[in-house]
């Protein structure tokens, strides 16, 4: 079972004819089984403690300001006219976007047969469904009565009498955000029963391998089953793969099908799905370093990792800069004097501030990506994916803020100003994402344990190949 | 394949191998030896076992297909039915039917049927979830989600023969090979999970039950408002304090300077009772004052202006007054049987308490100072004195006492519209007059009208003086 590492632990190194490893190590299959189980079974951490309070505290507090807010209503945040989508659609939108780097990485990434996707893929995709569900929060509490936000779906009511407007893009977006929370659930939990069956068998309590063997629907690893899986595997990955890039061009009609200016551009749709991807790499990354670290998975997942979603970064960062630099473009070649101003007003009006952050944090933090150094470096990739996150946090802003505070009637201008109750739902929203997270690290197999293994197997393969070649001799 | 009654249902012959490659070559050897029931069992789904097993293709994908066609369908028919037919939408004359703009959800609904058809179609072809199946017993089979590989004989096959496995597998390479009998555990689903399971049940009809309580149980108390939905107004009353003006009152006062809507019904005249024109010529100063303290609504500067002051000093100052202002002599308002009703009503309401229905000035706030003997009473004015007829007392005057008070008597301008306190002017000469009228006074072509009803009035109160000296008398007898 032993295994030759040709680049030794560096598998960053491209060596003509080979392909690099992605497990390192003198790796066996149950070595990775016992590597991703020790992660749920030992004791947790003081870390980890600490840190679910800290992030359970958070979602307590986002959990009693959304009582607050039904009980007193929606003034309690800083929307005022004529600014009606202040925070609440600038955090629906950033944790959305965030949202669209699990599905990418295993449906995409699974299409194109990139096998660096499986040590990531797992946790991937559990942050797609939490970050999800972060952004499901904002539009339902933002329906001023968020106890009817069940009006959205068409269901026949007697107390309504009427349906609802399919021709509107905020309709659709009810459509695309609850079909990808569905389907990226349905994806994440089917890619999860095989490891849950390996969670069940080593289960030495009679409790915990009963809701295991639960969870795990009987699976048995049965290669009848593993043909049909595998296919739905790869049917809902060609569903999923469209589905993500759907999802956020939808999003981006909400704002693209109106007439404000500074929102009704064509190019809404490739911009926000690349900005998208951007941020959720981005995300993924600033938890996945600090995580490989405290659960020890640094072997499965490897710099070369790392790597690689820095690049996808670059490659997705600059198709955003890219994106300003042609909006701009179009603002002055239509000739609309009011999107001109509006586009000026983005870059030099009172929320000057607000995009030059996001030109530098968005455009040109990942353009250090180009220097190899440190784009292999843990650290400076967390630095610089934090600052893309609050770039693109920004980015929502900039968009939804500085269109609606100076739109076509100047007597109408105004500033927006965000609440405490604002500032404490963003960062209740960041408890509610941690709190998800920090219990799927500890109940659930954070690394795809079935993937990992058929990759390791393949390496095997080659090398037992490799090795016979060189024996063989010509 | 027992050989005795008490030995345990085979299931098959199980065979455990440690690499792929070894699994893959045995599972070619059954394949060729002519076992169909067989399986095999991989923590990893390994690449070219459905070729060595023989396993067909799955149906899988057409399910998937169908569903997401059903999902297309589903979604284009609600759309076209729900806003194209069933209720529809008017915006700025656009389509009702629109198919661009139903192709958003026509696409969502399409991949998450597909998808549904992919994950349930899936399960349900695997026959999964079944959580009891025999090959569990094996005691080494935990490692199958592991990292080992297992192969499986099922009992089923027509080549299957325990003696000729066992030997055909050990051939393959597998030093572990174990019969997969019945699984001896008992069946039944532990207890614990019944009582859970059964509390749970139990527990969640109790909100039903009661909510289908509440549905059939007449109750004095409102409905219990979980969310309010606007059904209360935080809107003030009438009566009821508030912080957010420095006087702490709810009902607010009439900006000055402005009228308020419905209350501006003629001229200044019709407002004060006094002929503002004349006023004017005879003393400027005075009629500017009054005018200035009507607009600004300063009540009491209006009273200061117009009313007779209590104190002897200033007696000759109150003839003054009574004297010198030009009143408005007419009642300004049509007097018809509407206005009289109208005045009847007002003055029953406002006046009669302390003036009596007749005007007499004896009504119960009167009769009960009276009683009490409240020396600083002034008693109230009686209507029927000649000093307050309209030869002496003008119709202007009177309007301008109901307004701004008199003496004791407050204005009473904050609570009786101006039409009402004209009314009420009508009305006092009406009953000034029904008290000291002759027969003279009635047109002719009503005479005899009113001579048939003071005679049936006088028949009436003879009988009725009659009845009440019989009763009398009666009682006297007893």
């Amino acid at each position: 079972m032993s295994l030759a590492i040709p680049n030794g632990l560096d598998n960053t190194v491209e060596r003509p004819g080979e392909r690099a490893p992605l497990v390192l190590g003198e790796t066996t299959f149950h070595d990775i089984t016992e590597s991703v189980c020790q992660v749920a079974e030992r004791k947790p951490s003081a870390g980890w403690v600490g840190g679910f309070l800290i992030a359970f505290a958070l979602l307590q507090m986002l959990g009693l300001l959304i009582l607050y807010l039904i009980y007193t209503g929606v003034g309690v945040w800083g929307n005022r006219a004529p600014i009606f989508w202040g925070w609440p659609i600038v955090n629906f939108v950033f944790w959305v976007g965030i949202g669209h780097a699990g599905t990418l990485i295993s449906a995409i990434l699974y299409l194109f047969r990139q096998e660096w996707r499986t040590s990531i893929n797992r946790a991937a995709e559990a942050m797609t469904i939490f970050a999800v569900a972060c952004a499901g929060t904002f539009p339902g509490i933002h329906v001023g009565r968020a106890w009817l936000a069940f009006w959205l779906a068409p269901y026949p009511s007697l107390n309504l009498w009427m349906w609802p407007q399919f021709r509107s893009p905020l309709l659709w977006d009810v459509f695309a955000v609850s079909t990808y929370g569905t389907v990226s659930l349905l994806f994440w939990y089917m890619g999860m029963v095989p490891d849950l069956a390996t969670f069940r068998d080593r289960s030495k309590n009679k409790w915990r391998r009963m809701i295991y063997g639960i969870l795990c629907l009987g699976w048995s690893g049965s290669s009848r089953h593993w043909m049909r899986y595998e296919k739905a595997y790869a049917i809902l990955a060609a569903l999923a793969a469209p589905l993500v890039l759907s999802v956020h061009t939808i999003v981006s009609f909400d704002f693209a099908v109106s007439q404000v200016p500074g929102w009704h551009t064509t190019i809404f749709p490739p911009y926000f799905v690349a900005g998208a991807i951007f941020s959720g790499f981005a995300m993924v990354l600033t938890l996945m370093i600090p995580a490989r670290k405290m659960l020890n998975l640094e072997k499965l997942i490897t710099i070369r990792h790392l790597e690689n979603m820095c690049k996808i970064i670059l490659a997705t960062g600059t198709l955003v800069g890219l994106a300003y630099g042609t909006e701009f473009f179009i603002a002055w070649y239509g000739q609309v004097p009011a999107e001109q101003f509006a586009f000026v007003n983005r870059a030099f009006g009172p929320y000057w501030w607000a995009y030059w952050t996001m030109v530098s944090c968005n455009v040109i933090s990942p353009q250090l990506f180009w220097f190899k150094k440190l784009r292999t470096t843990p650290w400076t990739i967390v630095v610089i994916c934090i600052f893309v996150n609050i770039g693109m946090w920004f980015e929502r802003f900039v968009i939804t803020i500085t269109s609606l505070s100076r739109d076509y009637l100047p007597s109408a201008w105004a500033y927006f100003s965000p609440t405490w109750v604002d500032w404490g739902m963003l960062i209740g929203s960041f408890g509610l994402f941690f709190t998800l997270f920090l219990l799927f690290c500890r109940t659930l197999p954070v690394i795809n344990m079935a993937e990992v293994k058929s990759t390791l197997a393949k390496q095997h393969h080659m090398a037992h190949a490799a090795a016979e070649h060189s024996e063989g001799g010509h | 394949m027992s050989d005795t009654k008490s030995e345990k249902i085979v299931h098959g012959m199980m065979a455990e191998f440690t690499t792929v490659d070894s699994l893959l070559s045995a599972c070619r050897r059954i394949r060729d030896a002519g076992y169909t029931k067989t399986d095999a069992f991989t923590p990893f789904p390994v690449h070219g076992i459905d070729k060595a097993l023989g396993i067909k293709p799955t149906v899988l994908p057409w399910i998937c297909f169908f569903a997401g066609i059903t999902g297309t369908c589903i979604a284009l028919t609600m759309e076209i039915w729900m806003n194209g037919i069933d209720y529809r939408y008017i915006i700025s004359g656009k389509p009702f039917i629109s198919l661009p703009a139903f192709i958003p959800v026509a696409f969502e609904l399409t991949i998450l049927l597909a998808s549904f058809g992919a994950f349930f179609g899936m399960w349900a072809l695997n026959g999964l979830p079944r959580f009891s199946n025999p090959v569990f017993t094996d005691p080494r089979f935990d490692r199958a989600t592991d990292d080992r590989f297992f192969l499986y004989i099922d009992a089923k096959d027509d080549r299957y023969d325990a003696a000729g496995v066992r030997s055909l597998l050990t051939d393959t390479g597998s030093d572990y090979i174990n019969e997969v009998v019945e699984d001896d555990s008992p069946k039944a689903v532990p207890r614990p999970i019944y009582m859970i399971w059964g509390a749970a049940v139990a527990a969640s009809i109790i909100p039903l039950l009661c909510v289908l309580l509440m549905r059939v149980t007449n109750s004095s108390q409102p409905r219990f408002h979980i969310f309010p939905d606007m059904d209360f107004s935080p809107a003030k009353d009438a009566q009821q304090t508030t912080s957010l003006f420095g006087d702490n009152r709810a009902m607010r006062p009439d900006v000055p300077g402005t009228v308020a809507r419905g209350q501006l019904i003629g001229s200044l005249d019709v407002m004060t009772g006094i002929d503002v024109d004349s006023l004017q010529a005879m003393n400027a100063p005075r009629a500017e004052r009054l005018v200035a303290a009507f607009m600004q609504d300063d009540q009491a500067a209006v009273a200061e202006e117009v009313t007779e002051v209590a104190t002897e000093e200033e007696e000759q100052a109150e003839a003054s007054v009574m004297q010198t202002t030009p009143w408005v002599k007419d009642n300004p308002l049509t007097v018809d049987q509407a206005l009289l009703s109208r005045g009847q009503l007002q003055f029953g309401v406002y006046c009669s308490v302390c003036h009596g229905m007749d005007g007499r000035g004896n009504g119960l706030v009167n009769q009960r100072a009276q009683e009490r003997g409240f020396d600083t009473w002034v008693p109230p004015s009686n209507m029927h004195e000649d000093t307050l007829y309209s030869d002496k007392y003008p119709d202007g005057k009177l309007f301008s006492t109901i307004s701004n008070g008199i003496r004791k008597m407050p204005g009473y301008a904050g609570q009786i519209t101006v039409q009402d306190r004209w009314a009420i002017v009508a009305y006092v000469r009406a009953l000034q007059l029904s008290q000291n009228a002759s027969l003279d006074s009635v047109p002719a072509s009503r005479k005899d009208e009113v001579s048939q009803a003071v005679e049936s009035a006088k028949k009436e109160l003879q009988r009725q003086a009659e009845e009440a000296a019989q009763a009398a008398a009666a009682r006297e007898e007893k």
